[in-house]
């Protein structure tokens, strides 16, 4: 479990950890989301019921989850793109300025997708 | 001063191999054109989440989205099950236990995309109340 350690490694060692953990989330999550997505088949009362708990109460918690969800979405795809481009040998030089400009990017895009999606939900 | 361990970023290559570390990297950027389109048809642009049950019904039915989920679950499957193997090469397993992992996840893939594609298809044939 060396991957985990951060302290005095530096930017590079912190993003890989958070690549690994926020991975790990979204695998777990991956498989809620199907499990819940399996309720289609129990029919449209049965379905609306979850969707209902889990958005307005009494189970709205899970929409603190989703934000929380979102954020490591969107860390883990921008870091994930910065090392794609990494391969290319893009960015490699610059790859402190690469990482803050991805995340920054990424953080600004979560925003604007968090707004929309309250407008969505908010409509109940 | 640039930080020295973002030159040479750490990564799973070493412990996932050169193939399976591409095909990691290739899966991960079809991920965010898969999953940014999702978020927004799911989160964004399909109506009131309490007539979700219809609006996911309607959009199933149309046999492009219908391909475009299932290659989603291909796709997000195998870069959630390789990127979790890399993990656990990390730790430093050898030999029967690694075997054992690579075996496992592969199984863990196979049973992931039948029982997705399988949902998605389910779904696509239920008639929309």
């Amino acid at each position: 479990m060396g991957w985990f350690k951060i302290r005095h490694k530096g930017i590079g060692q912190v993003a890989y950890v958070f690549q690994r953990l926020s991975g790990l989330v979204i695998v777990f999550y991956l498989y809620l989301h199907l499990f819940v997505l399996s309720n289609l088949l129990r029919g449209q009362v049965t379905y609306n019921q979850i969707v209902s708990s889990i958005t307005y109460g009494p189970d709205d918690l899970f929409v603190v989850f989703d934000v929380l969800l979102a954020l490591v979405i969107f860390y883990h795809g921008a870091n994930g793109l910065r090392l794609a481009l990494n391969e290319m040998g893009i960015g490699l030089k610059h790859n402190k300025l690469f990482f803050f400009l991805f995340e920054g990017i990424a953080m600004v895009a979560l925003i604007i997708f968090l707004y929309y999606a309250w407008q969505f939900i908010a409509v109940g | 001063m640039q930080d020295v361990d973002l030159r040479k970023p750490r990564t799973s290559r070493k412990a996932l191999g050169p193939f399976q570390w591409i095909l990691q990297v290739s899966t991960g950027i079809f991920l965010i054109f898969f999953v940014g389109v999702h978020l927004y048809l799911a989160h964004i642009n399909f109506g009131h989440p309490i007539v979700f049950y219809n609006t996911v019904l309607e959009n199933m039915h149309n046999p492009w989205w219908l391909l475009f989920y299932i290659a989603f679950v291909w796709i997000v499957a195998y870069h959630a099950l390789n990127g979790v193997k890399g993990i656990i090469y990390d730790t430093g397993v050898k030999g029967r236990v690694r075997a054992a992992v690579s075996y496992g996840l592969t199984l863990a893939y196979i049973a992931t995309v039948i029982y997705g594609t399988a949902l998605a298809i389910a779904v696509s044939r239920i008639i929309v109340p």
